[in-house]
């Protein structure tokens, strides 16, 4: 490791000469992790002791785009938060890895063309397969439990896969995976084991 | 495939525009004192050489994985029931057919190695240490390759029934599968902790959501949470180890850290140590030594049954791979430290999953403790320190992948629907109802207890032998007492199985010749009951009613999983009686060595 | 020499013929084909010895290769038949007396619903125990040695609906595995010092004085072998298995339980003959087991009422004879002793089978008597044998039992005293046999018996001889329960066993005995005397069937061991594997249970707390494993 960077002021923080052992390399570290701490806990601890506290009503509630709401928040999350979520990744990450092609371009030539593209193929794969599968059709016709026949041919999934027809549908499976799996039936309570 | 066009292509502009690219790559790699420069011909190329040849089957694997992903996005859903699992077994087989050629290839490698012992050395450099030093192209890695693509042929054939059956048919399974055996494959071939960690992370975290496929039973979900946290827990154990290899040796590659140890002794070695010891942790955890063991039981009784038999089989086998690799490559020298640690581990390992698979009446369970308990007999031949025991522990790997994935496809034939009957009792009586189906599970019963004329007794006793070898006879007395141990439940089942009681059951105390066997084993019902199964639990009365009641399932084999059992036997019994395979195991155990 | 391909070949493929397409051949014609491949099976072994013999002494020992099993660097483990003195004589009364039982049991078999079953039990048991003896190493004379063990199993349990055979099975199964595991302890401590299980190889130099081996090796390899001997063979502390192994059918007992699979162990302790010879401890540890086996199970005999339980312990009793014999340095004794006994306890317990035959399947000798009228051939061939197991001259008993005593008086007076205290032991319980049996009144009646087995379709009425393939049988085994002395006869240079076993034992590990002739007739007059004392108290004391002083409750219950064993050791066994059980199966996995079965019911919180409650133990085991690592690799720092 090359710690020349540090080494003047290493040596004022450790108050010895220049021969730093090994150990000693990592006191920077160290001292950052203690800084981070103190400073986290610090602004924590600061505004819970230093902030005013006058809860009412309106300030305990969610804040949802300024409108007041009108029921208590749901316990879960709708699973496609999550999946847009990914979508977001898999193409952020993407990203990341073009930049540096695009500036490294010419010197890398076509093997850095092919191997980008390879890369490519492998992300649009999977963002193909999970608009297949409805990662992207949300809206208010998806109500659990209701297969939403009426707009099949409309939604994103039927731009990738072809979707049966409603007269296709025999058993209501809808384009939308999350509601082929219904939750499973909560069992009975079952009585805790006797201590 | 693009990949390999890019090569072709790239090889072809190089040799126009060489004086365009100047920009020089470091690409050697000290040995000896010697530097080593012939690993890139052209030096002042940005041109990577990527030695495709060396990593073929994984990119079968992976190539074959998207285009099932591409493939079902297209397709409108469960168009073509068994269609994706075909096409895995395809996949397997080319990547099998690639691992044959690879072996073959290697032949061609090292019947041109040259005189001389520094030239023999840069040739194999040259050769063998590919795609940026980071992967080892020898037979030790093409043998896992091998295995894996045995293991995810096997895998998707028992699994599309199951899935089937379960409402669960979907790619996902089998591109996960595909994952999984990507990762072990290149943990196998890796040649530095790097590439080692990756492969244990692309492998862990498709077994991590295959444990959680069935998402129906909560036990699934349950079995996929536990092995996810417990093992992200032990993944950053084994990353902290690499962190504090590399501060010792200054590499994170095998060879030179048996290099930098070979010519250094190192004064303070706690580091060295410390690392080495995370490292033994993280791996540890992956083949379910003891005492990393406490997820095995729930994961495998929680995952979906041919998917706990594809982990059985090849997250052991790959964490193996990783264990020999590091352990008999990276620091041989270190063998007077490592080698205690592991001898603990293996005793342990041996006697905790023979006890504690006596006390179980859930089959898989059963199952995943015996597995725990084989993992010990590897430990045995790891712990040799020996070509012997490597070799060992590479047949005992290799033949317990059909045993094990045989084994717990008859289970997920027996469970029925909703894997509802994983008790022992679920066996009882099998004999009568499908007396070839329990022929079957009697071999496998068999091979893992080490019955002479299975591969199981074959690989016991190469391990041991290595121990005897190397004079460890207090571990060797160890390994057969657990044997001893194991074979009583082993036996158990195959009791339960051959047993009368089904007969009554079934109320036609009809003929029981034929299968001249079923009688020989068919002795005490009520007495192994009482006798070895003592299980006063706390809802005693539904154990003992589950395990008297014959299972109400219907037993359909449909004919992949029959001919992969058919496959799995057969291997079973013919490399028992006469092995081959051991000496291919002992080809494979020429690791790649600086000596 | 290629014949020995043969005696192994054909009992197999009769195995695997009965195997596939036993029920399709049907009721007698099985059988048949199993006795015919086991009488081809002796044809061979015939031919063999007949080559053999034209040899001289020195070139006695052949190996026939089959194919390579293990071929692991050193290590090659080679399936191959070894032919030698002591194999062939092995294979010879293996094979003969188990044709003679293979056609025997056709008869009385006869009508059982799992008749194939039987044949093919038999024929891979024949198989087995000539792959034991004919091995050229100690490993795969193993694999022979699970296989009759197997075989045994399945045939003590061949009435598995019956719960004592089930129990009996198991029980005699798990006894032999602790016999098995001395076996597997003394391989491997074997192949660390010889590096090679082959016979040839272990034992060749040995033998011929060419290399030494340290007294403690010895011992240590010697005692673990015995320990497999002593599983095999029945003998203290391992014998409790035999007397319950009479669940089989009666040629089963006939075979395995009295001629062959017991007398595994003698033959092993002979085949390692070289090795004893570096250590006395061991052999002074076979001759004292021996003789108190021998002793114990012969006062047990005293007091059974079950005729094949009586024999069973004679069996047991005689097992510890050959032991004595071979402890004491004399194997050839021993071996002699094991045929004769073949030849009278398997004609014995044939005899008996025609009986419990003739009386719909009564085993108490206290509902028999007076059968003497109705049995004509059966009655004289059990009177050779029990006079022949009497030890009563000129039987063969006589003669082979003189010769142990006479090595044992070399070895120590004391078990020479054992030893005839024994004899007339023997000659007093069987004679007690005879009495309730064969000789007073009738006892039972000709139509309140219920036909108890898996085999019945015997009708009601008076008891009836049984039909020719079974006493055909009877009748050669009495010939050779009468003559079979010849073989060894200790004048007139009639010792053809000593003269074809020398090679095996040469004299550097088997030294002359050396008891004088006076001193060889007056121990023998003395045994004899006892013997005859015993025969006359037994035929006295039991002309009346109820004498409650004469079988003490200690005795009945075989000295309360059995009981005794099972209290002390299964109990608290069994009670600790429960309460481990309990602790980790009910604490950690019902838990997870249960857990499960809130985490479905509870809320989110719940789940949270019950999840991480148990990951976190999980994850706190894995900590502490790491711990310990991390302390060991702590204390090797800067070593």
């Amino acid at each position: 490791m090359d710690d020349a960077p540090f080494r003047p002021w290493l040596a004022v923080a450790v108050g010895g000469g220049s021969n730093i052992t090994y150990v000693e390399q990592y006191l920077p570290i160290l001292l950052l992790m203690v800084v981070v701490g103190a400073f986290a806990g610090g602004s924590v601890a600061g505004s819970r002791l230093l902030g005013p506290k006058r809860p009412t009503g309106a300030k305990e509630g969610p804040y949802e785009s300024g409108i007041a709401p009108r029921y208590g928040p749901a316990a879960r999350f709708p699973v496609r938060f999550y999946l847009v979520a990914m979508i977001f990744i898999i193409f952020d990450i993407e990203v990341v890895f073009l930049y540096p092609w695009a500036v490294m371009y010419r010197q890398l030539g076509v093997f850095g063309l092919s191997e980008m593209a390879a890369f490519a193929v492998v992300v649009f794969i999977a963002f193909a397969y999970m608009v297949s599968n409805g990662a992207l059709d949300w809206g208010p016709h998806q109500k659990r439990g209701v297969p939403a026949t009426d707009q099949l041919t409309r939604s994103t999934t039927s731009t990738v896969r072809r979707v049966p027809r409603p007269h296709e549908l025999l058993l209501g499976v809808g384009p939308i995976s999350m509601e082929d799996y219904p939750e499973p039936e909560e069992p009975a309570a079952q009585p805790a084991p006797s201590p | 495939m693009i990949g390999l066009l890019a090569d072709v292509v790239g090889r072809v502009s190089d040799q126009a525009t060489t004086s365009t690219t100047t920009i020089p790559v470091p690409c050697s790699i000290s040995s000896g004192g010697a530097k080593i420069t012939s690993v890139c011909s052209d030096t002042n190329s940005l041109h990577i050489s990527v030695a495709y040849r060396s990593i073929l089957p994984v990119l079968v694997l992976v190539i074959g994985a998207l285009a099932l992903l591409a493939i079902s996005a297209v397709l409108p859903k469960r168009s073509r029931p068994g269609l994706y699992a075909l096409l895995t077994v395809a996949i397997g087989g080319l990547a099998l057919i690639a691992s044959v050629w690879q072996w073959s290839d290697i032949g061609n490698i090292n019947a041109h190695v040259p005189a001389g012992a520094q030239a023999a050395l840069n040739y194999r450099l040259a050769h063998q240490l590919t795609i940026g030093q980071q992967v080892f192209y020898d037979r030790f890695s093409v043998l896992f390759m091998a295995l894996v693509s045995v293991a995810t042929i096997l895998g998707a054939m028992t699994t599309d029934s199951y899935l089937r059956r379960e409402g669960l048919d979907g790619v996902e399974a089998y591109v996960l599968m595909l994952m999984a055996g990507t990762g072990a494959m290149l943990m196998a071939a890796s040649a530095g902790l790097i590439m080692l960690f990756l492969g244990l992370e692309i492998m862990s975290i498709s077994l991590y959501v295959m444990a959680a496929y069935h998402r129906r039973r909560t036990q699934s979900g349950e079995a996929g949470l536990k092995y996810f946290v417990l093992g992200a827990f032990s993944s950053a154990i084994f990353l902290y180890g690499v962190a504090l290899v590399y501060g010792a040796t200054g590499s994170t590659q095998f060879l030179e850290m048996a290099n930098f140890l070979g010519a250094n002794s190192l004064s303070h070695n706690g580091i060295l140590l410390a690392g080495m010891a995370l490292l033994i942790v993280g791996l540890g955890f992956k083949v379910a030594a003891v005492p990393f063991h406490f997820w095995t039981p729930d994961v495998y009784q929680g995952s979906p049954t041919p998917f706990a038999g594809y982990m059985a089989a090849v997250a052991k086998a790959a964490g193996f791979a990783g264990l020999l690799r590091v352990l008999d490559m990276g620091l041989s020298t270190q063998q007077a430290n490592w080698r205690p640690a592991i001898w603990l581990m293996a005793v342990l390992t041996l006697l905790v999953g023979s006890v504690m698979a006596i006390a179980q009446r859930d089959l898989k369970r059963m199952l995943a403790y015996s597995s725990i308990s084989q993992a010990g007999y590897v430990l045995v031949g790891l712990q040799a320190a020996s070509s012997t025991g490597t070799a060992g522990a590479l047949f005992y790997l290799f033949t317990y992948t059909f045993i094990i994935m045989g084994t717990f496809a008859i289970i997920s034939i027996i469970q029925g629907r909703g894997e509802a009957r994983n008790d022992l009792g679920a066996v009882r009586g099998l004999a009568k109802r499908r007396p070839l189906l329990a022929a079957v599970l009697l071999v496998f019963l068999l091979a893992q207890a080490g019955v002479p004329f299975t591969t199981g007794f074959l690989a016991k006793f190469y391990v041991i032998q290595a121990a005897v070898q190397s004079g460890q006879y207090v571990l060797a007395i160890i390994a057969m007492l657990s044997a001893a141990i194991a074979a009583f439940f082993y036996l158990r089942v195959a009791l339960l199985m051959y047993g009368t009681e089904g007969e009554a059951v079934a109320g036609a105390p009809g003929v029981s010749g034929g299968a001249g066997v079923s009688g020989g084993a068919g002795a005490g019902d009520g007495s192994i009951l009482a006798g070895l199964q003592p299980i006063p639990s706390l809802d005693g009365a539904t154990a003992t009613a589950t395990l008297l009641d014959p299972p109400a399932v219907d037993e359909k084999v449909r004919l992949p999983v029959a001919v992969a059992l058919g496959i799995c036997a057969a291997f079973t019994i013919a490399a028992g009686l006469s092995s081959p395979m051991i000496d291919f195991a002992r080809h494979a155990t020429t690791l790649f060595n600086l000596k | 020499m290629n014949a020995a391909y043969l005696i192994v070949a054909l009992p197999i493929t009769g195995a695997l013929i009965l195997l596939f397409g036993g029920r399709r051949i049907g009721d007698p014609l099985s059988g048949w084909l199993a006795t015919i491949a086991a009488g081809g099976s002796f044809v061979g072994s015939v031919i063999v010895w007949a080559s053999l013999l034209g040899r001289s002494g020195a070139d006695r020992t052949v190996d026939k290769q089959i194919f390579t099993w293990i071929p692991v660097g050193s290590l090659h483990v080679d399936f191959a038949l070894q032919l030698d003195p002591l194999s062939i004589a092995m294979v010879l009364f293996v094979t003969g007396v188990g044709s003679l039982i293979h056609l025997y049991s056709i008869g009385y078999m006869k009508g059982d619903r799992s008749y194939p079953r039987f044949f093919f039990l038999l024929n891979l048991f024949l198989f087995s125990m000539i792959v034991l003896v004919l091995a050229d190493s100690y490993l795969f004379s193993f694999v022979g040695w699970e296989g009759v063990g197997f075989c045994s199993y399945g045939l003590v349990g061949f009435w598995f609906d019956r719960e004592t055979a089930a129990v009996a099975a198991k029980k005699a199964f798990v006894t032999n595995r602790v016999g098995d595991f001395g076996f597997m302890v003394a391989l491997f401590l074997m192949f660390g010092h010889f590096g090679s299980f082959s016979y040839s190889a272990v034992l060749g130099p040995l033998a011929s004085g060419h290399s030494t081996l340290a007294g403690a090796t010895a011992t240590g390899i010697g005692l673990m072998l015995f320990l497999g001997a002593v599983g095999k063979s029945a003998q203290i502390p391992l014998y409790m298995w035999l007397p319950d192994a009479m669940e089989g059918p009666t040629p089963v007992s006939a075979l395995i339980h009295a001629a062959t699979m017991v007398t595994a162990g003698v033959y092993l302790v002979a085949r390692s003959a070289p090795i004893l010879h570096y250590s006395h401890a061991v052999l002074w540890v076979i001759a004292i087991v021996g003789a108190t086996t021998a002793l114990l199970a012969a006062t047990i005999a005293c007091a059974q009422n079950d005729i094949k339980r009586v024999l069973a312990y004679s069996t047991i009793s005689q097992l510890g004879y050959m032991f004595l014999g071979e402890g004491s340095g004399d194997y050839t004794a021993g071996l002699f002793h094991m045929i004769t006994h073949a030849f009278f306890k398997a004609l014995l317990f044939l005899a008996a089978g025609s009986v419990i035959h003739a009386l719909n399947d009564e085993q108490d000798m206290k509902k028999m008597g007076g059968l003497r009228k109705y049995l004509p051939i059966t009655f004289p061939t059990f009177i050779i044998g029990y006079l022949a197991l009497s030890g009563i001259p000129p039987f063969d008993g006589f003669w082979s039992k003189d010769a142990i005593l006479d090595s044992a008086w070399h070895m120590s007076p004391a078990l020479w005293a054992v030893g005839a205290v024994t004899a007339g032991l023997t000659a007093y319980y069987m004679s007690r046999q005879v009495a309730l049996v064969w000789l007073g009144q009738a006892r039972w009646t000709s139509d309140g018996h219920e036909g108890g087995g898996g085999h019945g379709g015997h009708g009601g009425g008076e008891p009836h001889e049984s039909p020719w393939v079974m006493t055909a049988p009877l009748v050669i085994l009495a010939f050779c329960a009468t003559f079979g002395w010849l073989l060894n006869a200790p004048f007139g240079g009639l010792d053809f066993v000593n003269k074809w076993l020398a090679p095996v034992f040469p004299s550097t590990i088997d030294p002359a005995v050396h008891v004088g002739t006076g001193t060889k007739w007056v121990l023998g007059i003395a045994v004899t005397a006892i013997c005859f004392l015993g025969l006359g108290l037994g035929l006295t004391a039991w002309r009346k069937v109820d004498r409650p002083a004469l079988e003490p409750a200690v005795l009945v219950h075989g000295w309360y061991i059995d009981e005794a064993v099972s209290a002390a050791v299964s109990g608290p066994l069994t009670r600790m594997a429960s309460a481990f059980s309990f602790m980790i199966d009910a604490r950690v996995v019902d838990g997870a249970v249960n857990g499960l079965a809130r985490f479905t019911s509870g809320t989110g919180r719940q789940l949270r707390r019950m999840q991480t409650g148990y990951v976190r133990n999980y994850a706190l085991g894995i900590g502490i494993g790491t711990a310990v690592i991390l302390a060991f690799v702590a204390t090797r720092v800067g070593s």
